[in-house]
């Protein structure tokens, strides 16, 4: 009789790999997913495979070679990198900046942007298995490539910024104004077709709607940063405090639940912020000129700088000792992220964690530098 | 002609490998290929990860020296004939991590892609260019198309 009573369930756990090259990932990194049954209970990632070593090789660089180099560290927000290296040292030289080299710079920043937020809803797409969304966003995001290399030369690592204003390269002539208003007109129209299709498609809702929810306390206690944490609900945008910004109006676009719907849907609603500010900088782009030369090399203590790009805080800090970069660190958004990251796949389906991870715009190119991740997702993490 | 190089010449199956550059050129390579606008995959010519059924190897990046043992038992999975082709300023030649630096060279790269496996073309750029891409790989067929 006793044996009747005695059900055991028994549960297999299983390790799940990915990577480190996975085709559902664009840049090699380790998952390892601890799955029972098909529920995954804990996730493990980790990086390494791309560690260069920027930092330590901007050790003793002029400051404009430094300056170039930290935009090799990211193939897609390169300009974000270049532009913080140069803020930073305009900072600590007392440089004043032309106002239209400040237009430019914003100008560049979103355009940045744009080709980011499109690149990370093509590929969220591509994951979750639309691929006709997928084609459609990568042709739309072919305006601002082509935009982007009629400004600065080149689709990708296009180095706008150097010390004291642009490059004389990135002048905005008033064919290249008339080309950036057609396109920003193309984009506005594309994106709301776009969106349009995206929340009408019950079989796209019914995928991502209540997936991979971060709440508000774990964004917080994660220390999320960037889109995925205002998809949270929490209304931070370091532009809103960055004074480059602060002649230019334009809504910090925050959504409720979390999930992977709210960070998709957010990245399409940043979309026309961005238009509007760039239409608002060419509308009243400042004359004058673009560099400023006057300036003269001295030596500082350690300068911080953040500012706001596309994935969410970017911090770059240095000293300067006889023209000279030193105790150079970079710190990037997807590195806070990184936990998020790993958090949001708890709980999912073993075929929603790649879309989870995802979900948070990784880089790891980014973030794949001087620092080691080895703090725990549930352990309590400490802002910088 | 041989029923894989009947074969290989109506579809050429491109591998894309990352090896720790910055991320440009990996995302025009898939940007060329899959993207509506250069559209690779109406000339037969379609990306995969598997090196199994590979015929070209992309590389792209500096090669670290994590990625050198798996490099080249992917370069050993793909079955022959076979052709690399190094993209990128860094697959040619190490690009900026390797030649540019301060006080320290950079000990975390293992060198340009030939070091450690035979290339056929090289791209040059930094990032490359998608039209450049298309001439890359087209320029390493001939290694696939005529051998036996």
């Amino acid at each position: 009789m006793d044996n009747n009573n005695k059900v055991t369930t028994q549960v297999i756990e299983t390790e799940v790999p990915m990577g480190t090259i996975h085709s559902a990932a664009l840049e090699p990194y380790r998952l390892r997913l601890f799955v029972e049954d098909e529920i995954v209970r804990d996730a493990e990632l980790t990086i390494g495979v791309n560690h260069r070593g920027i930092e330590r090789i901007m050790e003793g660089l002029p400051v404009e070679k430094a300056n170039s180099l930290t935009e090799k560290i990211c193939g897609i927000c390169s300009n974000s990198h270049i532009w913080n290296s140069c803020l930073t040292a305009e900072k600590g030289l007392e440089i004043d900046i032309p106002p239209r080299a400040e237009y430019i710079r914003i100008i560049m920043g979103e355009l940045e942007r744009l080709h980011s937020h499109l690149l990370y809803l093509a590929h969220g797409s591509e994951v979750l298995g639309h691929e006709t969304f997928s084609m459609r966003l990568f042709y739309i995001r072919e305006t601002v490539m082509e935009l982007l290399r009629m400004i600065g030369g080149n689709r990708v690592q296009y180095g706008a910024s150097i010390i004291g204003g642009v490059r004389p390269r990135c002048e905005l002539d008033e064919m290249r104004i008339q080309k950036l208003t057609e396109g920003m007109d193309y984009l506005e129209e594309k994106i709301g077709e776009f969106a349009d299709r995206f929340v009408r498609d019950p079989m796209v809702i019914s995928r991502i709607s209540g997936i991979g929810a971060i709440t508000k306390a774990d964004a917080r206690r994660l220390a999320t940063t960037g889109p995925t944490l205002r998809a949270t609900g929490i209304e931070v945008d370091l532009r809103r405090d960055m004074e480059q910004y602060e002649p230019f109006e334009f809504d910090v676009i925050t959504q409720d639940t979390g999930d992977i719907k709210a960070n998709l849907l957010m990245r399409v609603l940043e979309i026309p912020e961005s238009i509007k500010i760039i239409r608002q900088a060419i509308k009243d782009l400042p004359e004058g000129k673009i560099t400023n030369r006057s300036w003269e090399m001295q030596d500082t203590d350690i300068i911080r700088s953040y500012i706001e790009v596309p994935r969410g805080k970017l911090y770059h800090s240095y000293k300067i000792e006889d023209g000279r970069v030193r105790n150079s660190i970079v710190r990037t958004p997807s590195i806070t992220n990184i936990n998020t990251m790993e958090f949001a796949c708890i709980g999912t389906h073993i075929t929603d964690a790649q879309l989870a991870v995802v979900q948070c715009d990784p880089c790891f190119t980014c973030t794949d530098r001087a620092v080691q991740i080895v703090d725990h997702p549930l352990k309590k993490i400490k802002t910088v | 002609m041989s029923l894989k190089s009947y074969s290989r010449a109506r579809a050429v199956h491109v591998m894309l490998v990352y090896t720790g550059g910055c991320n440009g050129c990996d995302i025009e390579i898939v940007n060329c290929i899959l993207s509506p606008k250069y559209d690779a995959e109406q000339y037969k010519v379609f990306l995969t990860w598997n090196p199994r059924e590979a015929d070209v190897l992309v590389v792209t990046g500096p090669v670290t020296k994590h990625v050198e043992e798996p490099l080249k038992a992917i370069y050993e999975a793909i079955p022959e004939p076979k052709a690399v082709v190094a993209a990128g300023a860094c697959a040619t030649m190490g690009g900026v991590y390797k030649n540019i630096h301060g006080d320290i060279p950079s000990e975390e790269i293992a060198g340009p892609v030939e070091e450690i496996i035979p290339v056929a073309a090289k791209i040059p750029g930094c990032a490359v260019r998608p039209e450049d891409v298309l001439s890359g790989v087209v320029a390493a067929l001939p290694l696939l198309l005529n051998a036996k």
